[in-house]
């Protein structure tokens, strides 16, 4: 969002935005550079009393891989269901490519769907549920057969054509799952947790050749997904939904690096919070330390947060320590030692987490010592219990 | 050599046979049952039907004056006519009703309510079936509840007769009658189908209509070709409701078989319920593929 630098390129995603997603996907009008994929337009959906989402702006560019990610009952589903067509928006408008696409029925949308079950139709093979779309837009069966060879090779499926879908394993249903979207060519592909059903190593595996897809079909992925490490690995770009609302959008990086909300920075990775006070350009903490903190924040309680990697152990008299506390535990987990520190400036002990081939060696509880960070290391977000912005 | 290997074939054999006899040894009770209790009354019956009554007594003389009579007659001619058209349209309007109830009650029902409601289609089980269909009387009668309801909103001034002793009786009472069957094979049907196909159906492009057509019917079409045998064998044989509530106008040929066999006239009674099983064998000839054994016993 504020933060400047494309981190795209460091986490070796795909070129995400702008001009360069328009030339790597020549069917993309020159429009489709200001214009994104898909707009919502403070889209309003009640159900009853109930309100699924509120008040939703988001705008998904074109060729992008884009995660809705939020916990469960957070409106991201809903938030999908209104781009596919499932679900009429209370309020406001849905815009694809430019086009107003609420008021279209599901049918009538160019954009395809993965859904989480699958949703493969029994009584046919699996070439039949391919070819389905192809067949209900009026292609002719010779085109339609070359494509939906195409999209089942896309998937490695070729030689499970003829197939029932019952005959196949969890894996493959999902890739027919998503053949039989593809081979209509849609603006958007629609994915509501596709891998939710597979075990972990599967779903990995899965990861990758979905990943692998969007890169070879260059189509608009919009992925809904209540597991983090699942978005950040595959999406270009994030929205972090939160009751009904959105939270975030950025890359992922920025959202790990840069969370707006404490919802954010708790739901994306590990982090430490630390109730504050801010007065003027500090934060005090509770045992009267004063934490620089660039004085953009009015004063009152807040939160400070920092990521436990953020966090480097140093002697207790260094002067770069900013905080001095008391090892409780400190454990190597092969990868990286986690360290608990116990300090006066926080009611909950301090979590850290250090390379673990640089730990030499593993501190004793008990040890004194201190803690440093960067200066951009430390966010200053909103109190406990507070409504963020 | 050839001898040797004949005697050696044999002894496999032998053992064979006695092996598949003795793997339908189980099925004995159950082929005795249906023998004795089915196919043998069954026979006499087709032996009835070409046979004469003489002087109240069945003479075994071999004709078919029986099926003459009946093909001759036109009272019965239309009698039966009016049968298959009255069980059509009674399971056509019991099949309509049912579906939408069944589709109601697994998609926007909570789970938790299903069952209490399957209980309560379930429920006229309880009672007598000539209690069910007497009952309709005092709904439908000249002093019925429905009479006196029309006279109470002041719609007409006097009873009407039309409700009662005509085919339109008889019709509704075998919905009402055959509903709950109707309605709880195409509920186990449609309970099983998973509404996301529906969604991704459209989602592809096929229009609500057209997503039901290829979709959904293909799968649940075992389930109602079911409620359809369910419905409309017992509807054709019916015999008591159109008695009940049908009067002379609502003669079906069920009441046909029971004035022969009442009039002694056993060969004619005969031949007639032989023209009723034809049609049922008809209609299972037609369904026979799309019929599943696990859709009939699952409901």
């Amino acid at each position: 969002m504020e933060l400047p630098t494309p981190l795209s390129a460091a986490i070796g995603a795909a070129p995400p935005l702008g001009a360069g997603a328009a030339e790597a996907t020549p069917e993309v009008g020159c429009e489709a550079r200001d214009r994104a994929g898909i707009s919502l337009r403070r889209v309003t959906k009640r159900y009853g009393s109930r309100v699924a989402v509120a008040e939703l702006d988001l705008d998904i560019r074109d060729g992008e891989f884009f995660c809705l990610l939020g916990p469960s009952g957070c409106g991201k589903t809903t938030t999908l269901n209104l781009i596919g067509g499932f679900v009429a928006p209370t309020e406001g408008t849905v815009w694809l490519r430019g086009e107003r696409i609420d008021t279209l029925p599901p049918h009538r949308r160019p954009v395809n769907t993965v859904f989480q079950s699958y949703a493969l139709f029994p009584h046919m093979t699996v070439r039949e549920n391919v070819a389905f779309g192809l067949r209900m837009d009026g292609v002719p069966k010779g085109k339609a057969r070359v494509r939906v060879d195409e999209a089942l090779a896309l998937v490695g499926l070729e030689a499970q054509a003829e197939s029932a879908p019952a005959q196949l394993s969890g894996g493959q249903q999902q890739r027919v799952a998503v053949a039989r979207a593809l081979v209509k060519r849609p603006a958007v592909l629609l994915l509501d947790e596709p891998l939710g059903a597979l075990d972990l190593k599967l779903r990995q595996r899965l990861q990758v050749e979905l990943a692998q897809i969007h890169h070879e079909v260059g189509t608009t992925f919009v992925y809904v997904t209540h597991d983090q490490e699942e978005a950040m690995s595959l999406a270009d770009r994030i929205a972090v939904l939160n009751d009904g609302r959105i939270e975030q959008v950025g890359t992922p990086e920025e959202i790990y690096r840069r969370p707006v909300s404490r919802f954010v920075a708790d739901f994306i990775g590990h982090a430490n919070f630390i109730e504050v006070e801010v007065e003027g350009d500090a934060a005090r903490l509770r045992d009267g330390t004063r934490i620089p903190c660039g004085g953009r924040h009015p004063d009152g309680p807040a939160t400070l947060m920092l990521r436990p990697e953020a966090i480097r152990l140093v002697a207790a008299d260094d002067p770069e320590g900013r905080l001095s506390g008391l090892v409780l535990k400190a454990s190597f987990l092969g990868s990286q030692m986690r360290v608990a520190v116990e300090s006066p400036a926080s009611e909950l002990p301090l979590i850290l987490s250090l390379p673990g081939h640089e730990a030499t060696a593993v501190p004793e509880p008990g040890t004194a010592v201190g803690l440093a960070w960067g200066a951009d290391d430390a966010l200053i977000l909103e109190p406990a219990g507070a409504t963020p912005r | 050599m050839i001898a040797e290997a004949g005697a050696a074939g044999a002894g496999p054999l032998r053992d064979r046979l006695g092996r598949a006899a003795a793997s339908y040894a189980g099925f004995l009770p159950a082929a005795l049952l249906f023998g004795g209790f089915f196919l043998v009354p069954l026979a006499i019956i087709v032996c009835y039907s070409f046979w004469r009554v003489v002087d109240y007594s069945v003479v075994h003389d071999w004709t078919f004056d029986n099926y003459t009579y009946f093909f001759t007659t036109p009272t019965y001619v239309s009698t039966m006519w009016a049968t298959l058209w009255v069980s059509c349209l009674a399971t056509a309007i019991t099949i309509a009703l049912a579906f939408p109830f069944a589709y109601w009650l697994s998609r926007h029902v909570p789970r938790r309510l299903r069952a209490p409601l399957l209980v309560l289609v379930v429920v006229p089980f309880w009672t007598s079936y000539l209690l069910r269909a007497y009952s309709w009387l005092t709904i439908l009668g000249e002093k019925g509840l429905l009479n006196r309801a029309l006279e109470g909103i002041g719609i007409t001034s006097h009873p009407i007769g039309l409700f009662l002793y005509d085919r339109p009786a008889v019709i509704l009472v075998l919905v009402y009658l055959y509903f709950p069957f109707a309605a709880l094979t195409l509920y186990s049907s449609i309970e099983r189908f998973d509404w996301d196909q529906l969604k991704a159906a459209m989602d592809l492009g096929a229009p609500p209509l057209t997503a039901i057509r290829r979709i959904l019917v293909p799968q649940v079409k075992p389930g109602i070709v079911t409620a359809v045998i369910f419905v409309f064998i017992p509807v054709l044989g019916e015999y008591l409701t159109p008695q009940i509530v049908g009067g002379t106008r609502g003669v079906m040929i069920g009441n046909l078989v029971v004035n022969f066999f009442n009039a002694a006239q056993y060969t004619r009674g005969a031949a007639i319920s032989l023209l009723i099983a034809a049609f049922v064998i008809v209609l299972l000839v037609v369904f026979r593929r799309s019929l599943s054994a696990p859709e009939a016993y699952g409901a």
